[in-house]
């Protein structure tokens, strides 16, 4: 309703205070380095443990950040208006991914214990040459850059346009965005899909799921909007964006949250469901190996805590719209897509049951500390909202 | 109330140029208390329920009775031949109630289709639809409600309704072509 737009004057941008939060930015940096430097004298004790360990960390915080990038892309190619004012969070969690590209070295150095598949000869295992042209080590190196030299640009130029928009408010930083979102979408979705594939999907190379794509792309909407609900209301307790982010906008995103929610059910159980009524065993042993001993705990646990108490949940607009009871709900959905990328990681290491390793947090933590300690460091450059979007006034007053 | 002329009043209408101009009139008429009114416009206005002060709709607690309804439906018509009446393997899957996955397709789109259905009915109902004419019609301009118009009426059965009073609130809120609708 662009007619209302006169009652209220844009406003001024709003900057995070880098020199307030300087002690929890060296902090997280601080906690980050001493996780990674952990890390690594555990990599020399064991290797595979730490192998694994670390890519349940990277793929964990990889779905957080190339979520954060989908929904500022979707935020462009929908032409979305209620989105603008946390637009900025999103695009400041995607700009971290290629911090990420950086975190993803370990996986290259220590691939021969993940990725079995590179070190089988020619000739002794026929389902693995069947998929050689897809499955060998040049076209692995490439893709991966080729994954995160995409996503990299795409997230510069999101936001780099977006910043540049809030010096001079010329909307054709609006069109060229959009632009950059629809060429952007499509490759999206091939990195997220064929990164998934790669890097999880293959550990058991037998196996496969043509699920897999949008079962990983479930589970990383639903937590980065979870995510950014988080965020969103660390900086209101922080005591900013206090007037521009309104209830109305939780309402929105909790709305997202449920809608992900069923999403990652209805994916997670068509991909079941196939498995366990056709019952060959090339496609079974995905499952066979994480619903029986003690991974079948987490399975259920899983199918509970991801779908069922959410939903349950979520499904009242009361819940949605009390910031308490959606902050909480928003961090136990992170907690259960941690849960989620553990169960989908660690079974192709211990296929007998759960061996928790201390092994699993450090990388965790060394790689979040670091990811915090450059957000810390993104988020003050640029105001806390784009301040001269064409359509701020509306994502303003938003109205349910 | 009837007119001179022996016609009943279904209530006094009055025209607004824009969506923003109704959507603040609207706040004023809840303010002043009334009850039985209503709005017309050519689109959904968002923020009109609170503007009006209608409250949260119920429909929502019907679609949910009528979303179980189709949820349990379901579990009868799959668990009670499948597992009870005429139990057989198929394919190695158990009868008994693990069977469940192969059976949840159907409760989720019986789910789905008895909430649809009682939706739309109950927002029929709720609607008084489907109906043959309205009162509104009767106004030359209430036309322009598909396509440009925006509207404001209140009703004479609402006890605050009397001509003078709702002229004076209608021209108050910046209504313009205020008249009076009669209900034949």
């Amino acid at each position: 309703m662009s007619d209302r737009s006169h009652v209220l004057p844009a406003p001024e941008g709003e900057y995070f205070e880098n020199t307030r939060f300087a002690g929890l930015s060296i902090l997280c940096g601080l906690i980050g380095l001493v996780g990674l430097v952990l890390s690594f004298i555990g990599a020399y004790r064991s290797p595979v443990q730490f192998s694994y360990s670390w890519l349940f960390g990277f793929f964990f915080f990889f779905t957080l950040c190339i979520g954060c990038l989908f929904w500022t892309i979707v935020h462009h190619v929908v032409d979305a208006e209620w989105s603008v004012v946390v637009r900025r969070q999103l695009e400041n969690i995607a700009l971290l991914l290629p911090v990420l590209g950086v975190l993803f070295l370990p996986i290259w150095f220590w691939r021969a214990y993940l990725y079995r598949w590179m070190d089988v000869p020619r000739g002794v295992d026929p389902l693995l040459d069947a998929k050689r042209g897809y499955l060998n080590w040049e076209f692995f190196l490439f893709r991966a850059v080729f994954f995160f030299v995409v996503l990299t640009v795409l997230a510069y130029l999101l936001r780099r346009f977006s910043v540049r928009q809030d010096h001079d408010g010329n909307p054709q930083f609006t069109i060229w965005m959009r632009k950059a979102a629809f060429v952007g979408l499509p490759l999206f979705a091939l990195c997220l899909t064929f990164g998934a594939f790669d890097w999880v999907m293959s550990l058991n190379w037998h196996w496969f799921s043509t699920m897999w794509g949008p079962y990983i792309f479930a589970g990383t909407a639903g937590s980065s909007m979870a995510l950014l609900i988080l965020v969103t209301a660390a900086l209101q307790r922080a005591g900013y964006l206090k007037d521009v982010v309104t209830i109305e906008h939780y309402h929105i995103m909790g709305k997202w949250l449920l809608a992900f929610t069923v999403f990652w059910a209805y994916i997670g159980f068509s991909q079941y469901m196939l498995y366990w009524y056709a019952d060959i065993p090339e496609e079974t042993q995905y499952y066979i190996v994480r619903n029986t001993e003690s991974w079948n705990v987490l399975s259920w646990f899983l199918v509970i805590g991801r779908f069922f108490v959410p939903f349950a949940i979520l499904l009242w607009r009361a819940t949605k719209k009390n910031l308490t009871w959606l902050c909480t709900l928003a961090g136990w959905i992170v907690c259960m897509q941690l849960l989620d990328v553990y169960v989908i990681v660690l079974p192709a290491l211990h296929g007998t049951g759960v061996h928790l390793s201390i092994l699993d947090f450090l990388p965790l933590i060394g790689i979040g500390g670091t990811l915090a300690f450059f957000y810390l460091r993104i988020v003050g450059q640029t105001s806390l909202f784009p301040v001269r979007d064409p359509r701020l006034i509306e994502s303003l007053r938003l109205t349910n | 109330m009837i007119t001179p002329s022996g016609n009943r009043v279904y209530g006094m209408a009055a025209e607004y140029p824009s969506a923003a101009s109704l959507y603040e009139a609207a706040k004023q008429v809840r303010d002043a208390g009334f009850k039985r009114w209503d709005v017309h416009s050519p689109f959904p206005i968002h923020g009109m329920d609170d503007a009006m002060g209608l409250g949260k709709s119920w429909l929502s607690a019907v679609v949910l009775v009528g979303g179980i309804t189709g949820l349990l439906t379901a579990a009868v018509l799959e668990f009670g031949p499948s597992s009870y009446l005429y139990p057989v393997i198929v394919h190695g899957k158990p009868t008994n109630f693990w069977t469940v996955p192969a059976f949840f397709p159907i409760m989720f789109e019986l789910t789905i289709l008895f909430s649809a259905f009682t939706a739309f009915s109950t927002m029929l109902t709720m609607n008084f639809l489907p109906r043959w004419n309205h009162p509104m019609f009767n106004w030359e301009r209430f036309k322009r409600v598909t396509n440009d118009g925006f509207f404001l009426v209140l009703e004479a059965r609402d006890p605050r309704f009397s001509e003078n009073e709702a002229r004076e609130l209608l021209e108050r809120t910046g209504g313009r072509h205020i008249t009076v609708v009669h209900e034949e």
